[in-house]
């Protein structure tokens, strides 16, 4: 059986990576959990929790070194932490395996969506739509690679703000953050470049998380011996790993975002399969 | 580093929330952490167990909060000092939307004041009416 030690060393690591690819380290740890056997709707509103430490430990140091847009995550907010509400209710009345497949379906669509965008993409600068301009989103960054500032426009922020709805709605279901949803919302609809994408997306993440984590709390369903330890583990982990994102090029994020995300799906599907 | 098209007070939120964000995040965890060492002196294991004390539940958080205080360790000090930090935890982002509302209306952003605090009543709600 896991004890808290085990289960917070191997959160360290999973934290890491979890910042490093924006996914959050509950996306990857819960299909561990589950497959460690704990019961998957325990496991999801425990890695709900975790990651309001995890998110909100890494958005600190990003919104320091102005990476992450506040403006445009409050923005956002407004519509994940609804959906996130949503999302946690609907876990809580369903049967678990449903669960699995939900779960293993939404990492495939964003698998799928972020193929495309596999390119050492310089950051593009779009031209304001008038909502983004009235709610003055636009914003720069000091990019270490490219060793400049960089300049970035925002559009669409209402069509975000639809695909956010749905990000919250599928983070509170499967207590994941839904980090890689959106950041691929905000590259593709609100065009933010990749970095200030993923950290803007931590910064999101927590209040969904919080918005979520209420609703757990409200059905029974968070365990101190299991959340305490995921907290402080993928905490640890995702501030080494907001340490060295900065540093790294776009296409390596991306290409250790893309593995990570298929090695899930496969454990999740199996575990469904299995459950039948 | 810094952007010129940024107000210095802009720049002096975006330290205030980092700094609230790192001080929630690290107090809460000490916590947990402390928590979880205490519980090994208390139980003698450090196993995960699905003994219903180890479960949270509460109707309203703002209650649980108030019971937390008034109840003290009735289950015992590891568990009290761990759900005091996961009860920090759930406050932190709150605190975040807090600061939020306060700083535009301040600053006479009346937008995103309307902005913040929809998320701020939306959460509320969520903590407070379930």
């Amino acid at each position: 059986m896991l004890s808290m030690v085990s289960l917070l060393f191997l959160s360290i690591p999973v934290g890491f990576l979890g910042a490093l690819t924006g996914l959050g380290g509950a996306s990857i740890l819960i299909p561990i959990l589950v497959f460690l056997g704990i019961p998957v709707k325990e496991a999801i509103a425990c890695g709900m929790a975790s990651i309001i430490a995890t998110s909100s430990g890494s958005a600190s140091s990003y919104v320091r070194e102005k990476i992450a847009n506040v403006r445009v995550a409050m923005f956002l907010e407004m519509f994940t932490t609804i959906g996130a509400i949503a999302g946690a209710t609907i876990t809580t009345l369903i049967s678990p395996t449903l669960l699995y497949f939900f779960f293993a379906a939404f990492l495939a669509t964003s698998f799928l969506k972020s193929k495309r965008t596999v390119s050492e993409s310089p950051p593009s600068s779009e031209w304001p739509d008038r909502m983004s301009r009235w709610l003055n989103l636009q914003g720069s960054y000091f990019d270490e690679v490219y060793q400049r500032r960089i300049d970035y426009k925002v559009t669409h922020p209402l069509w975000g703000g639809g695909g956010m709805l749905l990000a919250g709605l599928a983070a509170g279901m499967l207590g994941i953050g839904a980090g890689a949803f959106k950041v691929t919302v905000q590259e593709n609809i609100l065009k933010l470049p990749p970095k200030v994408s993923s950290t803007t997306s931590n910064f999101i993440i927590g209040m969904t998380a919080l918005a979520g984590t209420s609703v757990y709390l409200y059905s029974g369903l968070l365990n101190l011996t299991l959340m305490g330890p995921m907290a402080v583990g993928t905490t640890l982990g995702a501030v080494l790993g907001g340490r060295v994102l900065n540093k790294m090029r776009n296409r390596t994020l991306r290409m250790l975002f893309i593995f990570i995300v298929a090695f899930l799906i496969l454990q999740m599907v199996y575990k469904g399969v299995s459950s039948l | 580093m810094s952007s010129p098209n940024r107000i210095s007070g802009g720049i002096k939120f975006e330290l205030a929330i980092s700094y609230l964000l790192a001080a929630g995040v690290v107090s809460s965890l000490i916590l947990v952490a402390a928590g979880i060492l205490l519980f090994y002196f208390q139980f003698g294991n450090l196993a995960i167990s699905e003994k219903k004390v180890m479960f949270l539940q509460e109707k309203n958080f703002f209650y649980f909060l108030y019971d937390l205080f008034r109840d003290g360790p009735s289950h015992g000090f590891s568990l009290w000092v761990m759900t005091l930090g996961i009860a920090v935890l759930i406050l932190t982002p709150y605190a975040r939307v807090l600061l939020s509302v306060l700083h535009f209306i301040r600053e006479k952003d009346f937008k995103f004041s309307a902005i913040t605090l929809f998320v701020l009543v939306i959460l509320t709600l969520s903590l407070a009416a379930h």
